[in-house]
């Protein structure tokens, strides 16, 4: 009988050599704890259930001497951005830019083999990265600094755990673009695990424009939290794109400690065949006058799931709070489905809130309107799903990244796409 | 053989019938007029024969260039040369207009059987065409019909029938919201399309369409048939009596 998940985590971890304290910790507590079941988790559909198709939870070799070379994974790299790489969750710094380009950017870059502190969601997934997670990328931005992070999963079953902590000093600013891609590209069993971390600190009046793009093969199961700081008067405009991955689970936790602190958070979707993409975002107003605002676009085809929760709570040391959530998710198959919940709990009068949530299926109307203009069929709904997704694609500011997104979700639509559909 | 024959057609909507037997023969050359007071079941007629979803056919026949054309999906009928103008143009954010435009050309253009179009002369005839409806150039970047005034929506339909040059062009009230400068240019455009090998049929309310665009035959449909059928004038006496003289003779 094959053991569970967490049985088969232990046994890897105990054959791993050395250890460091705060891993064996760590180790401890998942042995006394074990692995959540959806009884213990809120998730709609990625449960931890999905561990069970992972065989190897011990990290790969990339970054390493004598590991496969992982530059052919690269994409074209993005103008005007410095590059930074991490293969298997290791810096490789044969393949990111020079130290002394990121010092002149007024970037520090540390290294640390100790996996970051816990943020506010740790739980089973903190514990898998500070068992198994070989080093923290600390970036410190104290200037006006443009950067891509290409994290690599290279080919095989072996794990990744990509670790980062970005701080942002005080009136910094940059712009970060986070790139997830490689890994096992076919949907068969047994998966690979991609087990991603990311801390951001932001201080007074930073502004982090975040976007993040994930773009697994089928093969892997993505697991990523993310836990953020916000100072006051800090901006965080986080764009995240969803396409790959056979499952995709993404949490993030973000606190608005400061006054006027400002989130603008769009998150887009699209998954077909039997894919997972499940998005579970809580924030926090906890000083006053913070804005929040979020939208997330989904799409299931076929057999495929989505669902975002978004949750805020704000009580009296966040009065004056502005909110808005708007979620929308889009069924285009019989066995499709998406389950959207924005949840507002406001414990204060003083507040300006709105929140919103539709499902459907395309539109009929808008449908037939093409098909009158001669388009066929698959064309039509693909265009229509194009649209659908407009508002968050349309959020993307970097030309070049905007394009690499709207061919990674025409890609995922349908081939029928040409490109330039965008207005 | 006439370009559009309907003959008995009768059409539900809801399971409601509407179209109760219309017969109606248009020419290849012609502009024709369909009046009527509202309920009447002028748009229903223009959705079927463009084939909407929802719109059921249960009896009679419908044959466009000799061909049947109710078995045809709708965009089987664009491609075989049916333009539909509507009256309420959807608005499609996140699509440009120039996508569209151009994707439409080339699905008529594939069922004729030619390459597509080329980028530059795709500009070039949609810039011409868009001179015409006098349309601002930033337009073609822009999200179809997005943000766009009610005057706006019915110029750019009348700019893709330009661009797609159908066989026949059914134009639903597109003369409604319209000021009389916006009337003037959407009725040059229609026009610039009128020749020996197409027909026009106007689907509208209003006489006043028709000193810009003059018919060569109207209508009236009442009660989901043509009650009686004229030149132009018939519209002026239209506009002078309305429709209910029309409906008591048929009644009596």
């Amino acid at each position: 009988m094959r053991m569970n998940a967490a049985a088969r985590i232990l046994e890897q971890y105990a054959a791993l050599q050395p250890h460091a304290p705060a891993a064996d910790a760590a180790a401890q507590q998942l042995a006394a704890l074990g692995l959540p079941d959806s009884r213990d988790e809120q998730w709609r559909y990625a449960n931890l259930r999905a561990l069970d198709g992972i065989a190897d939870f011990r990290p790969g070799r990339g970054g390493q001497p004598n590991a496969a070379p992982a530059a052919r994974a690269l994409p074209e790299p993005l103008p005007d951005h410095l590059r930074l790489v991490l293969v298997d969750g290791r810096f490789d710094a044969a393949l990111s830019c020079p130290p002394a380009a990121l010092s002149a950017a007024g970037v520090g870059l540390a290294r640390s083999t100790n996996p970051g502190p816990a943020g506010a969601t740790s739980g089973p997934l903190q514990l898998l990265t500070r068992m198994f997670a070989a080093e923290t990328l600390t970036l410190v931005c104290s200037a006006d600094a443009r950067l891509e992070l290409c994290c690599i999963a290279t080919a095989g079953n072996a794990a990744g755990y990509p670790t980062l902590d970005v701080q942002l000093a005080p009136d910094a600013t940059l712009q970060l673009v986070e790139r997830h891609l490689g890994g096992a590209q076919r949907a068969s069993l047994p998966g690979q695990l991609v087990c991603a971390s990311t801390r951001l600190t932001l201080a007074a009046n930073a502004t982090l424009r975040h976007y993040r793009l994930q773009e697994y093969g089928a093969g892997v199961l993505w697991l990523d939290n993310q836990d953020a700081r916000l100072a006051r008067d800090a901006r965080l405009i986080l764009c995240q794109i969803g396409v790959g991955a056979a499952t995709a689970r993404h949490t993030a936790h973000i606190a608005l400690a400061g006054e006027r602190a400002e989130l603008h958070w769009q998150a887009m979707a699209v998954a077909n065949g039997r894919q997972v993409n499940d998005t579970w975002v809580r924030v926090d107003p906890l000083a006053r006058g913070t804005v929040t605002q979020q939208r997330f676009r989904g799409i299931a085809a076929d057999q495929a799931r989505v669902a975002c929760s978004a949750e805020l709570k704000v009580g009296g040391a966040g009065a004056g709070a502005r909110v808005q959530q708007n979620l929308r998710g889009l069924i285009d198959g019989r066995g499709a489905e998406v389950d959207l919940r924005p949840r507002l709990e406001i414990r204060t009068d003083d507040i300006q809130a709105s929140h919103g949530a539709t499902t459907g299926q395309l539109d009929e109307t808008l449908l037939f309107y093409l098909l009158s203009r001669g388009l066929d069929p698959a064309t039509a709904r693909t265009l229509l799903k194009w649209a659908f997704l407009g508002d968050v694609l349309g959020e993307i500011t970097v030309p070049a990244l905007r394009r690499v997104a709207e061919q990674a979700a025409a890609g995922q639509l349908a081939d029928v796409l040409a490109s330039g559909a965008m207005s | 053989m006439s370009l559009l024959e309907i003959s008995d057609l009768h059409a539900s909507v809801a399971g409601q019938p509407v179209l109760r037997g219309i017969t109606l023969a248009v020419e290849a050359g012609e502009v024709h007029a369909i009046m009527g007071p509202n309920g009447s079941g002028k748009s229903t007629l223009a959705h079927v024969l463009a084939g909407r979803p929802g719109y059921e056919v249960t009896a009679g026949q419908v044959r466009f260039d000799g061909q049947p054309l109710l078995s045809l999906a709708p965009e089987e009928r664009a491609r075989a040369g049916l333009f539909l103008g509507f009256q309420y143009p959807v608005e499609i954010p996140g699509v440009n207009n120039a996508y569209l435009l151009r994707a439409a050309l080339n699905a008529q253009r594939r069922q004729r059987g030619l390459p597509e179009i080329d980028a530059f002369d795709f500009l070039k005839l949609v810039k011409q065409r868009m001179q015409t409806m006098q349309i601002d150039e930033s337009f073609l970047s822009r999200g179809v019909n997005e943000g766009f005034s009610g005057g706006e929506k019915k110029r750019n339909e009348i700019l893709q029938m330009l661009v797609l040059e159908p066989k026949l062009a059914l134009l639903d009230e597109t003369d409604s919201g319209l000021d009389i400068d916006a009337l003037k240019v959407v009725a040059r455009g229609v026009n610039t399309l009128r020749s020996p090998e197409r027909a026009i049929v106007l689907v509208t309310h209003y006489q006043r369409l028709l000193d810009h665009i003059v018919p060569d035959r109207v209508h009236v449909l009442a009660r989901g048939r043509i009650l009686r059928s004229g030149d132009r004038e018939l519209a002026l006496e239209l506009e002078r009596r309305g429709y209910d003289w029309i409906l008591e003779q048929a009644a009596a």
